[in-house]
């Protein structure tokens, strides 16, 4: 058995409206670990993202982090807590500068600590050190998406949660940060990572959940990363 | 068009309340009638303004510009000849020399209103969101500038009196139903179909070749009639007016009654012209106060309008989607067998 | 010719002064919205609540008169907030729009009804009446407060300006005004910021009590309320979705009211609003997105 649970989910149920986007969804994270979220558009990936983060609230369920519960508290002491959510689109302040970015990512840190209080962010992506003066909104989209990860690092996050990380990216930038997700996790940062790049993602990492139509079909390991068939098989069970 | 049974109860229900409010009316003693009267005249402004707003889902707060307008040509034009010599001497001779009757002064405010709307939302309808409300709302600061100035239309910023009170039981809860009844044609309409399903997504709407720009004129020209009609109505209910009364607080009241009916029904509409109607008229009467029509500035006496702006402000705080939740009158007791 | 010759500097004065209120109004106005998404029609009765206060400490040392003014109109703007806009927080903006109609009718009737305990409409605010006294510059006559305006409005623009750039709560706003969902998923205090951008502008009211009520010292119950209307019309002209382009507009609608009066034959002046109004509607046609905004916003269409 891994070590103590980062984040648990136990019966999660997300409802939009009569529709269940999300059923009766159980996981676990373990401290240190990356676990991987995969599945066709409308599995319900984004929704149990944004449950966690309390931006969607969740219907049924419990969801802890470190033991303890979430649900119902609101966006900002979720984030307070030790959650950062590198959303979908990445959602960066395009008007503001990188520094200005990197320091409302500051807003939820915990405690301060010595030294760059940005050192997070810059160890991983030096360019962001580069261009700190400069408009975000002028960067390519791979140095965006830095940012954005940048920008929920220096929070020092017990748990990091990506959406499509690689969406829209250049094949070498999605290199990039891949390479970057498993320096993360030797800092001791919690990784819960939706991707649509399933065999990456269960090559990276330690287990990887497939959710199909709001529901976990299948648990995959990093074994499984070069049967392809197994994974096309995951998607298309219903 | 056909009706279906569920399409006919939603017209009905409206109708019914407006008869049954207007039968109050020819119950109630001459004192309280007004009171009846008055609301069943909010009604009709509402409901022209629910079929712009409400329908198109644009924010405007000019629509009380057709009102004014309406109001006005109805009550130049039904003011005696004899009279007029007297009391409006600065307007153009050909005002001066002709008077019309009752019937045909309303057809005339509908028709002005709904030029005056066609005209103002050719270039006004390509607006949408705040600039649409400031933009609409300009037209209201404009109208209301021009009538209480030009002297030559109307009698500027005095009293305009000596017009015929027509608008009695009778012509009040008529008039309520006729603007119901073209609201609910027009909403039933395949254009006003249209039209609500690009308020719920404009995008799509415009996808598949509905002309926003088009239908939204449509429904701010009926709108303008409807409202033109209406003002027509409240002239012949007051007798005399001044620019002051269709201007600002109308237009504030009124969206209110709107909204507190809610927004999105011809049942809320009706619902909450009358509710807000009904509790001023309440209001009133609990402070005594002398007889009159819809508030105004030079009428606040006391604590009456505080408790009015409160409750207002306390059904759109907890219920913000109004009194009806904007669905249209069912009966629900039918389908549950 | 003759329409220039009109605008003398006397105008220009007059039109600076105007502008310069209505910048404040605008900002005050244009913080709110940038947070809250709320058009707050009921911004004009915090100024009228500021007046009165002043009107009734008139026997005050001018300084506790003033400092009195800003504490009512900065808690009257954090209860409002509290009591009206926190409830509204997800309703729709004509609900919204609407809420805040009948509440600045509400503030209207309990103000009327203090007012008439003495039997008389109106009350005078006359401890500070004398900034309004005109002082010769170059031989033409400029009142006092038209430099007092001119002087508070900069000042309390420069001092936005830094604190919205320089500190934390101002990059909070910035960020909440910008885009509130991703602000609170970083950790940036809902409550906080609406706070920070409703005190800043309850300030903001009582600094243009103050400025108002020397021009105008008899209070009543529509004290500033056809300034309010002017100001929201003209924020929105301008852009009501970033603060710099609110206050242009909220500048540019009362710097351009006095010249177009100062313009027009003096038998027309009555038909000023009309001409205001009209260039109102030209601008918001070819610009609807708002006159002042550039790039990427402007081009935008908006449903």
């Amino acid at each position: 058995m891994p070590e103590a649970a980062a984040l648990e989910l136990d019966g999660v149920e997300v409802r939009y409206g009569s529709v269940s986007a999300v059923r009766d969804l159980t996981l676990r994270v373990g401290k240190g670990e990356i676990v991987g979220l995969i599945g066709p558009n409308g599995a319900g990936k984004s929704t149990t993202l944004n449950a966690i983060m309390g931006l969607q609230p969740a219907h049924r369920g419990e969801i802890k982090l470190n033991g303890q519960a979430l649900r119902r508290r609101s966006v900002e002491s979720i984030a307070r807590a030790g959650i950062a959510l590198v959303p979908e689109g990445r959602r960066i302040f395009g008007d503001f500068t990188v520094e200005e970015n990197l320091r409302l990512g500051l807003a939820a840190r915990r405690r301060t600590y010595i030294g760059d209080p940005f050192g997070p962010a810059f160890e991983l992506f030096p360019i962001l050190s580069e261009f700190r003066g400069r408009q975000a909104g002028a960067l390519s989209g791979g140095q965006q998406q830095q940012l954005a990860i940048g920008r929920a690092l220096v929070s020092r996050p017990d748990l990091l949660l990506l959406d499509e990380p690689s969406l829209g990216l250049a094949p070498l930038a999605v290199d990039g940060i891949f390479k970057a997700f498993t320096e993360i996790r030797e800092v001791g940062t919690t990784i819960l990572l939706v991707e649509q790049r399933a065999q990456r993602t269960v090559a990276l990492a330690n287990r990887t959940h497939v959710l199909v139509g709001g529901e976990l079909r299948m648990t995959l390991g990093p074994a499984d990363a070069d049967d392809t068939e197994k994974i096309i098989a995951a998607y298309l069970a219903s | 068009m056909r009706f279906s049974l569920g399409a006919l109860v939603e017209l009905l229900g409206p109708a019914l309340l407006v008869i049954v409010v207007g039968l109050l009316a020819t119950t109630a003693s001459a004192s309280n009638e007004v009171y009846f009267l008055n609301a069943l005249v909010s009604v009709a402004i509402v409901v022209a303004i629910y079929v712009f707003v409400g329908i198109s889902g644009v924010l405007s707060f000019g629509q009380i510009s057709f009102v004014a307008v309406g109001a006005f040509a109805a009550g130049v034009m039904t003011v005696p000849v004899e009279s007029k010599k007297g009391v409006l001497t600065t307007i153009f001779p050909i005002l001066r020399d002709h008077s019309v009757g009752n019937v045909p002064s309303l057809l005339l405010a509908a028709a002005l209103g709904g030029v005056f709307a066609f005209v103002v939302g050719m270039p006004l309808m390509r607006l949408s969101g705040l600039a649409a409300g400031i933009a609409t709302f300009a037209v209201l600061e404009i109208t209301h500038n021009v009538l209480r100035e030009w002297t030559k239309i109307g009698p500027g910023a005095t009293t305009l009196a000596l017009v015929p009170e027509t608008t009695g039981a009778l012509q009040a809860t008529l008039g309520a139903l006729v603007a119901i009844v073209v609201a609910f044609l027009y909403q039933r309409s395949r254009r006003g179909r249209l039209l609500r399903a690009s308020r719920e997504d404009p995008a799509v709407a415009r996808s598949v070749g509905v002309n926003i720009h088009l239908e939204r004129l449509l429904a701010f020209t009926v709108s303008g009639a409807l409202a033109g009609f209406a003002g027509a109505l409240y002239v012949h209910l007051l007798g005399s007016i001044t620019t002051e009364q269709v201007y600002l607080e109308l237009t504030f009241l009124t969206l209110a009654m709107l909204v507190i009916g809610g927004l999105t029904s011809l049942w809320g509409a009706v619902v909450g012209a009358l509710a807000v109607s009904g509790l001023d008229s309440f209001l009133s009467r609990a402070e005594q106060s002398d007889v009159h029509v819809i508030f105004t500035f030079t009428l606040w006496q006391g604590t009456r309008l505080v408790f009015l702006a409160a409750i207002m402000a306390l059904v759109l705080i907890l219920r913000p989607s109004g009194l009806t939740g904007g669905r249209e009158f069912r009966l629900r007791w039918l389908r549950r067998r | 010719m003759s329409v220039l010759a009109s605008i003398d500097l006397q105008t220009l004065g007059d039109a600076f002064g105007l502008g310069a209120i209505y910048a404040l109004m605008a900002v005050g106005i244009g913080l709110v919205f940038g947070v809250l998404r709320l058009v707050n029609f009921a911004y004009g009765q915090l100024i009228m609540a500021g007046a009165y206060t002043l009107a009734y400490t008139s026997g005050w040392p001018v300084a506790a008169s003033i400092v009195s003014c800003f504490a009512v109109v900065v808690a009257l703007s954090l209860a409002m907030d509290r009591v009206v806009f926190r409830p509204l927080r997800s309703s729709s903006p004509a609900v919204m729009l609407v809420t805040t109609f009948a509440i600045a009718f509400l503030l209207q009737a309990v103000a009327l009804i203090i007012d008439l305990r003495d039997g008389q409409l109106g009350e005078v605010a006359s401890s500070i009446a004398p900034l309004n006294q005109a002082v010769s510059v170059g031989g033409v006559d400029v009142r006092k407060v038209t430099f007092v305006a001119v002087g508070v409005a900069l000042g309390a623009l420069i001092a936005l300006a830094l604190v919205l750039t320089r500190t934390t709560i101002g990059l909070h706003t910035r960020a909440a005004a910008s885009d509130f969902r991703t602000a609170r998923l970083l950790g940036v205090r809902a409550n906080r910021v609406i706070a920070f951008a409703v005190v800043v502008s309850g300030l903001l009211a009582g600094a243009v009590a103050v400025l108002l009520t020397v021009q105008n010292p008899f209070v009543q119950p529509d004290f500033a309320l056809e300034d309010t209307i002017i100001v929201l019309v003209g924020v929105v002209v301008g852009g009501i979705d970033r603060l710099w382009t609110a206050t242009l507009g909220g500048f540019a609608i009362g710097f351009v009211s006095v010249l177009v009066n100062a313009a027009l034959p003096t038998d027309q002046t009555v038909f000023l609003p009309s001409v205001v109004y009209a260039l109102v509607i030209v601008v918001l046609l070819l610009r609807p997105a708002g006159l002042f905004a550039w790039g990427r916003r402007a081009a935008m269409e908006r449903v």
